[in-house]
C-alpha cells in the first residue's frame, strides 16, 4: 500500500513535470497549427536561463522563473517574427524550418557550455508522511503546474487577447473581417508559448541539469500529451498529462521504467486510432 | 522591402548550407599537401549530434598525442598525417566514414569510435577491407574481433577489484541499476556473479531508458530493498537526474552510496558536489591522479584546448591509443600491410598517464589499471590503485569458466564470439 502511495505521488510530480512542459507547445501547436520543432529547445533556453541567473548572477530562484519566461518569450517573438510567420500557409515548411532552428540553437549552446551545468536545488529537503516521503521540490512543480494552467486558461477566457486568440483559431477568416490585428495576435501568442516553455526550463534545471540536449527529451513527451488530451483543449493536456504520468509511474512501480513507458505509448497509439481527436477534445459543430 | 525580404532568407538559407560545408572543407585542409613520406592514420570521432561533446576530447587527445609524436621524430623517419573524420553521432555515418577513411584516404589504422553501436557498424568494414581499429572507450566485452584493438578497459577491469571491496567495506546487500541497453546490462550481468561470489546478494535490479530522467520508482525500490549500496551503470546525463533524486528521495550517501563505472569528471560538475559527495566510481584513470606523468597530461591539455571540454578516463584513452599505435607502427616495416601491423601490437606496452599498460597478447585488448574513488568537494580521491595494469578479460572468466585460461582470439568461422 505505501508502494502505491508514493508511487501515486511520484506520478503526481511526473504529471507536473509533463504539464509545465506540454503547456507551451499546447499553444503553439494547438492554438496556431504550428507543429514547433524547437519546442525542446526553448526548454533549453529556459534552463540555461535558471543556471545563468541563479548561478553566475546569484539571483533568487523564481527571479530566474521569471527572467526565463522572458528571454524564452523574447526569442519566441524573434523567431515568429522572422520565419514562422512567412510560413503559415505551408505546415510542412514550418517543420523544417523549426527543425532547422532547433539545431541552430542546440549547437549554439554546445559552443558556448558545452559540459552539462549544474542548478541547484532551491527546495531541498524531504516531507515524511508516514512512510511516503515526498521531496519539497516535488510539491513546488505541482503548484508551479497548477498555477501556469490556471494562469493560462484565466489568459485565454478573461482577457481581451486570449478571447481574440481563441476567435482567430476558429475562425481566421472571419477575425480578420471584424478589423482584429491577427498578425500581431500571432506572434504574442507564439511569444507567450515559447515563454511557458522558458519556465519549464528552468523549473526542470535543479532536478536534471542544465545542457544542451536537456529539452529534446521532451519533445515526444509533449506532442503525445497535447494528441492525447486533444489538441485545443488546455484541460485535456492537464488530465491527459496526469492519465500518462501516473500510468507510467504505477506501471514502473509494478514492473519497470521501460515497460511502463511502453505500454503507456501503446496505450496513446491505441487510443489515438479510436479518438483521432483525441480524448478530451471540444465538440465541433 | 520585398527584395530585403529576400536577401534576408537568401541569406539565411545559405548560412544553413554553408554550415555543414565549412566542416567539409575544414577536414579537407587537414590531409592538403601530402607526399609519401607520411604515414596516413584516421581519427573518427563526432563534432556534432548527441555524443559530440564527449567525443571532441577524444578528438583533441588524439591530435594532441599525434603532435607530440610528430615533435620528436615520428615513426622510423617518417610523420604521421592524421585525417579527421566527424561520424555525427550516427553509426551509419560512421561506417561511410570508415569507408571514406580507408578506401580514399588509404590510412593505414583508424583511432575511433566513442558508443558501441558506432564501433559494431563499423566492424563489417574493417573486416572487408582488412583494415585496423583501435578503440578508446571503455566497454561492455563480449566481444573480440581481429581488426579492432580494444584500449578502453573491459567490465572485469572495472568490478573484480571494486565489488569485493564495496561487499566488505559497505555491506552485503546489493542493489544494481542501469541505463536500459548492452552496456549496463552485460556490466551487471558481471557485477551479480562478482556478489554472489563473494557471499554477497542482490536485492534488487532495475534499468531506466537510456536518457531517462524519472528516477523517482527506482528510488523508492532501492529504499525498500534496504540496499547497503547501490551498483550503477547508469549513463550520461542521466546520472545528473539520478543522483539528484537520490539525494531528493531521502536516500543518505552515507548509508546507501551509489557505486558507479559509469561516471567521470564531467558529470561531476553537472550533479553538482553536494550531491555527489560521498560516492563511489570505479575506473581505470582520474584526472586527480597524482603521478608526474598523469599532472603533466592534465596540464598540457588544459594549455592546448581551452573549449570547455575535461580530461576524462576517455581522453587518456583516446591518447594512449595514438601513442600504442605509434608504437606498433614502429615494430612494422611497412605500415600498410595491416596483418603485420595487427601482429605488431601484441604485446606492446605504453607508459601511460595511468600507469604502464600493454596490449594482450592473444585477445586484442589491453591490460590497463584498476582504480576506484569516494568523491569529495566534487573530487575523485582516489582510494585504490592496482600495482599494476590489470588483465582483461572480454569474455569474464567469472561467467565463462570454459574460457578462463585460454585468452583466446576466434578465428573469423566461430559465431559466437563476434557480432558478424
Amino acid at each position: 500500500m505505501s508502494v502505491f502511495l508514493s508511487q501515486l505521488s511520484n506520478g503526481l510530480n511526473q504529471s507536473a513535470v509533463l504539464l509545465i512542459a506540454t503547456l507551451g507547445l499546447l499553444i503553439i501547436f494547438g492554438m496556431m497549427g504550428v507543429i514547433n520543432m524547437a519546442h525542446g529547445q526553448m526548454i533549453m533556453i529556459g534552463g540555461f536561463c535558471a543556471f545563468i541567473f541563479t548561478k553566475m548572477f546569484r539571483a533568487p530562484f523564481l527571479l530566474a522563473v521569471l527572467l526565463s519566461f522572458c528571454f524564452a518569450a523574447a526569442l519566441g517573438a524573434a523567431i515568429e517574427l522572422t520565419v514562422i510567420k512567412r510560413l503559415y500557409e505551408k505546415p510542412t515548411e514550418t517543420i523544417l524550418a523549426t527543425y532547422a532552428i532547433s539545431v541552430i540553437i542546440t549547437e549554439g549552446a554546445r559552443m558556448i557550455w558545452p559540459l552539462s551545468q549544474n542548478v541547484a536545488m532551491p527546495l531541498p529537503g524531504v516531507l515524511k508522511l508516514g512512510t511516503v516521503s515526498i521531496p519539497i521540490y516535488n510539491i513546488f512543480m505541482v503548484a508551479m503546474a497548477v498555477v501556469l494552467l490556471v494562469m493560462t486558461v484565466m489568459l485565454f477566457k478573461k482577457t481581451k487577447i486570449g478571447r481574440k486568440i481563441s476567435a482567430i483559431t476558429q475562425n481566421r477568416e472571419m477575425t480578420e473581417c471584424l478589423g482584429i490585428n491577427t498578425s500581431a495576435i500571432d506572434t504574442f501568442t507564439f511569444s507567450y508559448g515559447a515563454g511557458l516553455a522558458g519556465i519549464a526550463g528552468c523549473v526542470l534545471a535543479p532536478m536534471v541539469g542544465v545542457s544542451y540536449n536537456m529539452g529534446s527529451s521532451y519533445l515526444t513527451d509533449s506532442f503525445l500529451t497535447v494528441v492525447l488530451g486533444g489538441v485545443q483543449s488546455m484541460v485535456g493536456a492537464a488530465l491527459s498529462s496526469v492519465l500518462i504520468g501516473e500510468g507510467r509511474t504505477l506501471l514502473a512501480g509494478i514492473l519497470n521504467d521501460t515497460w511502463g513507458m511502453i505500454l503507456v505509448y501503446f496505450a496513446i497509439i491505441v487510443l489515438v486510432r479510436f479518438r483521432p481527436e483525441g480524448l478530451f477534445a471540444k465538440e465541433r459543430r | 522591402m520585398k527584395k530585403g525580404r529576400r536577401l534576408i532568407a537568401l541569406a539565411l538559407a545559405a548560412a544553413l548550407v554553408a554550415m555543414p560545408l565549412s566542416a567539409c572543407s575544414d577536414n579537407d585542409s587537414d590531409h592538403a599537401g601530402s607526399s609519401g613520406n607520411t604515414i596516413k592514420v584516421g581519427i573518427l570521432f563526432s563534432e556534432s549530434g548527441s555524443t559530440a561533446l564527449v567525443e571532441k576530447t577524444m578528438t583533441n587527445a588524439c591530435k594532441m598525442a599525434f603532435d607530440e609524436i610528430n615533435k620528436s621524430g615520428g615513426i622510423n623517419g617518417k610523420k604521421i598525417e592524421y585525417i579527421h573524420e566527424d561520424y555525427a553521432s550516427d553509426p551509419s555515418k560512421a561506417t561511410e566514414k570508415m569507408k571514406t577513411l580507408i578506401e580514399e584516404d588509404k590510412v593505414v589504422a583508424t583511432v575511433g569510435c566513442y558508443t558501441s553501436a558506432s564501433r559494431q557498424a563499423t566492424l563489417p568494414t574493417l573486416k572487408e577491407d582488412n583494415s585496423l581499429l583501435i578503440y578508446p572507450t571503455y566497454t561492455e566485452g563480449e566481444e573480440v574481433h581481429p581488426n579492432v584493438i580494444y584500449v578502453g578497459c573491459m567490465p572485469n577491469q572495472q568490478a573484480t577489484e571494486f565489488v569485493p571491496y564495496l561487499l566488505k567495506k559497505l555491506g552485503k546487500k546489493v542493489y544494481l541499476v542501469g541505463s536500459d541497453y548492452v552496456f549496463p546490462k552485460t556490466c551487471n550481468k558481471q557485477a551479480r556473479a562478482l556478489v554472489n561470489m563473494y557471499g554477497g546478494s542482490v536485492v534488487g535490479e532495475s534499468y531506466v531508458p537510456l536518457g531517462g530522467t524519472d528516477f523517482s520508482t527506482v528510488c523508492e525500490k532501492i529504499k525498500k530493498s534496504g540496499a547497503d549500496f547501490v551498483y550503477s551503470a547508469v549513463i550520461g546525463d542521466s546520472n545528473t537526474a539520478f543522483f539528484k533524486a537520490f539525494k531528493q528521495y531521502g536516500l543518505d550517501a552515507a548509508k546507501t552510496p551509489i557505486c558507479s563505472i559509469g561516471i567521470d569528471e564531467s558529470n561531476l560538475q553537472a550533479i553538482g558536489a553536494d550531491y555527489a559527495e560521498g560516492h563511489y566510481a570505479s575506473m581505470p584513470y582520474f584526472s586527480s591522479l597524482n603521478t608526474a606523468a598523469s599532472k603533466k597530461f592534465v596540464q598540457s591539455y588544459n594549455s592546448l584546448y581551452k573549449d570547455g571540454t575535461k580530461v576524462t578516463v576517455l581522453t587518456e584513452s583516446a591518447y594512449s591509443s595514438c601513442y600504442l599505435l605509434a608504437a606498433a607502427l614502429k615494430k612494422t616495416s611497412d605500415p600498410s600491410d595491416t596483418n603485420a601491423l595487427i601482429k605488431s601490437f601484441s604485446g606492446i606496452t605504453f607508459d601511460a598517464p595511468q600507469g604502464q599498460i600493454k596490449v594482450d597478447k592473444a585477445n586484442h585488448s589491453t591490460w590497463v589499471f584498476s582504480r576506484f574513488a569516494k568523491i569529495h568537494n566534487g573530487n575523485f580521491d582516489i582510494l585504490y590503485s592496482s600495482k599494476s595494469a590489470a588483465r582483461p578479460e572480454p569474455w569474464p572468466s567469472i561467467l565463462y569458466p570454459q574460457y578462463k585460461s585460454s585468452n583466446f582470439m576466434p578465428s573469423w568461422s566461430d559465431p559466437k564470439c563476434y557480432p558478424q
